[in-house]
């Protein structure tokens, strides 16, 4: 199995479990930066749902998504028991385009990122701990 | 403690938290303490992949590579530190590369080795503190319930228990929404002042970095593990925080760490990141 494999064979199985019904929209606390996924929660959840099996999703949907910080507390909220907080991540590493598809929510990808954290160890760790630790 | 002789753990404190490099040293001293020989390892060879959340290619192998090199480590657990990288290794990696090793966060492994932790806490420190909880992670592993009671083992330290938690499951995924990370920033200025606390407790690397500029408020800001390696008596002074709130960064960190880190890395990657402006 590769991680391609799990992304769409978990979003498959979860998207037919999930019933759009917004739940997890109304329990977002990052609703509160996106009012638009909050005026028709289906909708939202209904965009969200999309992606989890190569959709387009919808604008509410994408947008919501797209902030997703990973609070949880809509796992807490299904009423279908689902992880919903999973689900949303798949949902989310869909919409970046993560299984060659083109990216439907901007994707904030620090190139420098290796690089910086190898900068800031040769700050903080001796060379025998850059050695022993990275 | 080299990967080249077995460990009993590996102590995964992932990529970002080279920022912190006395957090690590630290938190690997405290688990030896209480019997745990656990080796660092982390930086981009032993990444989860969530770096490349955009291309499930790059990311997946880059999971592999790290949970084969566990795997073949020998060692019997994983003991995280980064939120991240342990919902990712349930979520993601495990399912894909079968993994040898149990996979626990540290704050499970030093709660389930109180009985040994304790009696090591022997210096006071005086402190009135707010621990700076999210709403994510608490599911996995009861994140907000555990440092807090860590910290109650140490001599001196009062910790308020309040309700406000901020979304999301550490700060770097609050940054990048316009707004939101400015609304928690002043959301914990606003608890610590209601109730005169003096310390403001963070408990994961990416809210640290993020926090340690409110200390431009007259808040003291601290990691739970600054707070475990005082009260053991182990050296743990924050540089990050030093140079984060310094006038002049080049000046703080000095020509010898400047010339290590080289200077156009410096110039490129970590200056910019230092001189940034506070979200509040």
């Amino acid at each position: 199995m590769t991680l391609a494999d799990r992304i769409r064979d978990e979003g498959a199985r979860l998207a037919a479990a999930c019933t759009a019904c917004g739940a997890c929209v109304r329990a977002c606390p990052m609703t509160a930066y996106v009012p638009a996924a909050m005026a028709d929660i289906s909708l939202t959840a209904f965009g969200m749902r999309d992606l989890l099996t190569g959709g387009v999703g919808n604008a509410p949907g994408l947008a919501w998504v797209a902030v997703c910080a990973r609070s949880g507390v809509c796992s807490d909220a299904c009423p279908e028991h689902l992880d919903a907080a999973f689900l949303l991540r798949l949902a989310q590493m869909r919409a970046k385009g993560a299984l060659d598809e083109a990216p439907r929510i901007p994707v904030k990808e620090d190139t420098g990122f290796s690089a910086r954290v190898k900068a800031f160890a040769r700050l903080t760790l001796t060379e025998g701990e850059q050695a022993e630790w990275l | 403690m080299a990967m080249n002789s077995t460990p009993d753990a590996i102590f995964w404190y992932g990529c970002n938290m080279t920022r912190h490099g006395e957090v690590i040293r630290a938190s690997a001293r405290i688990l030896e303490a209480v019997g745990v020989a656990a080796a660092p390892r982390g930086g981009p060879a032993a990444c989860c992949g969530s770096p490349k959340d955009a291309n499930a290619r790059i990311n997946g192998g880059m999971a592999r590579r790290t949970v084969q090199a566990f795997n073949g480590s020998g060692a019997a657990a994983v003991i995280t530190w980064c939120p991240s990288c342990h919902m990712n290794m349930q979520d993601s990696m495990a399912p894909v590369t079968p993994t040898n090793f149990e996979t626990q966060h540290i704050t499970e492994a030093l709660w389930a080795r109180r009985a040994v932790l304790a009696p090591l806490l022997t210096q006071a420190v005086p402190a009135r503190v707010l621990v700076h909880g999210h709403l994510g992670f608490q599911g996995r592993v009861p994140i907000n319930d555990l440092v807090p009671a860590l910290l109650r083992l140490i001599p001196g330290v009062t910790v308020l228990d309040h309700p406000y938690r901020a979304p999301g499951h550490m700060c770097s995924a609050l940054a990048g929404v316009p707004g939101a990370l400015a609304d928690c920033h002043r959301a914990l200025l606003a608890v610590a002042e209601e109730n005169r606390l003096d310390t403001l407790v963070t408990i994961f690397h990416s809210c640290h970095r993020e926090a340690v500029a409110l200390e431009r408020h007259g808040l003291r800001v601290m990691n739970w593990i600054h707070l475990l390696a005082a009260a053991m008596g182990l050296p743990a002074e924050d540089a990050y925080k030093t140079w984060r709130n310094a006038q002049d960064a080049r000046a703080a960190i000095g020509d010898e760490r400047l010339t290590q880190a080289g200077e156009t890395a410096f110039a490129r990657l970590v200056e910019p990141e230092l001189g940034q402006p506070p979200v509040v």
